[in-house]
């Protein structure tokens, strides 16, 4: 049985107007994030014997408003992933007849990691950094914005590295490593984050050395 | 916080700088002491007892860093081997070794050669 | 969607990326050089059992000179530059833009003058 068994026997046996979000209550919907003791965790893949004898608290996720209950305010997290324009962007488009784009495994095991995120917010709520400064980009969305950046396909660079490499974007981050660590899927945000910091100082020096050519 | 103990480890971490950053300064002005004087005067400066005990302790946090580096290092960059990728915990150990290394060379070519 | 601008923060790139070297200084290059101020000479130990001191790290060869600038100017810029940071993260976020000038100035001031003693001392003979 997992915490989310726990919130629906409350509601359905001492108190019908808890309120909080789930779906599929298998880890891939995303939808039922919480704070378990402290911790953000997806309620569905919290485990009651792993509380064994205690006493939990289940709060809404940290650093996000709370509109009732357990349900937080996503309008941040969602604007930001929209921001990053997370499809592929081509130059031009192959018409359809000439076939898909084609990749390599190679070429597919550079951002497969980070195309996992199932948007459970839960690296948000770990991330202090996001809990001082809403503008900071934030965990799921850099790690979307570098998924897209490292695809093969995609031919958008211009377009997401202004929105990566602004102050708020891959910057603010100190490597305090709690995204990756609340990460439900494995996605490895703060990674993402590092090797985006990476992209934005090579770029940098390069556009200091070669300000015509360089890209 | 969500973790105390963890962010207080983050915490610590990233004060080991202010160590690293006084250090740094300490030794300039020890260096001034020897602009502006003697050779011998910065040379006591090394000497005085609270400037060894204060430098004792930023080397503490000086290793702390290290290692926290390290392992950093492992987690942003690492290395494939095969299918599988090396752990930070690797890349830990292998800095470690690498830093004894580079310590010794370091004392072998600018001080007993 | 109302139309944003993005502005690339450049410098900060750049300056992140002298900050990253500054931490492999830091990592690689100072504990032994602590070690030989604050333990091996104090107590007499090796390397300086004998009649060498630190000082000779200065004076002995061009390199050592080099090894003392980029390991105090590197764990400098990397000490400031995190230090700075970290207290924006203990609530004093709104004076973030005080503390970066204060933080660039204190760099700036402490490499100047470690960097002024060093040419001096090569000029003047003092460094082989």
């Amino acid at each position: 049985m997992v915490v989310l068994d726990a919130l629906n026997y409350i509601k359905a046996e001492i108190d019908g107007s808890l309120t909080y979000r789930w779906s599929c209550r298998m880890g891939v919907c995303g939808s039922c994030g919480a704070n378990i003791d402290g911790e953000p965790k997806l309620t569905c893949a919290s485990f009651l014997h792993d509380f064994k004898g205690r006493t939990i608290t289940v709060e809404p996720m940290t650093n996000f408003p709370v509109i009732k209950d357990l349900v937080v305010d996503m309008e941040d997290f969602m604007e930001k992933l929209v921001k990053i324009k997370p499809w592929i962007i081509r130059e031009k488009e192959t018409a359809p007849e000439q076939g898909e784009y084609k990749q390599s495994v190679q070429q597919l095991e550079r951002y497969s990691q980070f195309s996992s995120c199932i948007n459970c917010m839960l690296c948000y709520a770990a991330c202090p950094i996001y809990g001082l400064n809403e503008k900071f980009l934030g965990p799921a969305a850099t790690a979307l914005a570098y998924r897209y950046i490292e695809d093969s396909r995609d031919q958008g660079k211009d377009v997401r590295f202004p929105i990566v490499h602004e102050m708020e974007g891959a910057w603010e981050c100190t490597l305090v490593g709690e995204c990756s660590v609340v990460c439900p899927k494995g996605v490895d945000p703060m990674l993402a984050i590092q090797k985006t910091k990476i992209l934005g100082a090579t770029n940098a020096i390069k556009s200091l050395l070669m300000p015509r050519g360089g890209r | 916080m969500e973790d105390n103990e963890r962010y207080t480890m983050y915490m610590v971490r990233e004060w080991t700088s202010l160590f690293v950053a006084l250090y740094s300064l300490i030794f300039i002005y020890g260096l001034s002491l020897w602009a502006m004087g003697s050779r011998a005067d910065f040379l006591n400066f090394l000497k005085n007892p609270a400037i060894v005990g204060f430098s004792l302790i930023a080397l503490v946090f000086t290793m702390y860093h290290a290692a926290t580096w390290f392992y950093l290092l492992g987690a942003i960059a690492p290395v494939k081997i095969g299918r599988s990728r090396t752990k930070p915990w690797q890349a830990l150990v292998l800095n470690l070794i690498l830093l004894v290394i580079v310590s010794y060379l370091a004392i072998w070519l600018l001080v007993l050669r | 969607m109302k139309a944003e601008t993005h502005k690339v923060a450049r410098l900060h790139a750049m300056l992140w990326g002298i900050f990253s070297l500054g931490g492999m200084i830091a990592a690689f290059l100072l504990p032994v050089l602590i070690y030989m101020t604050a333990i091996a000479y104090p107590f007499s130990l090796w390397p300086f059992s004998g009649s060498r001191d630190p000082s000779f790290l200065v004076t002995g060869h061009l390199l050592g000179a080099l090894f003392i600038f980029v390991t105090i100017a590197g764990s400098l810029y990397h000490g400031i530059f995190r230090f700075q940071s970290a207290l924006t993260e203990v609530g004093l976020l709104k004076y973030r833009r005080a503390l970066e000038a204060v933080g660039y100035f204190i760099i700036f001031v402490g490499i100047i003058v470690l960097a002024y003693y060093l040419v001096t001392w090569y000029l003047n003979g003092t460094i082989r």
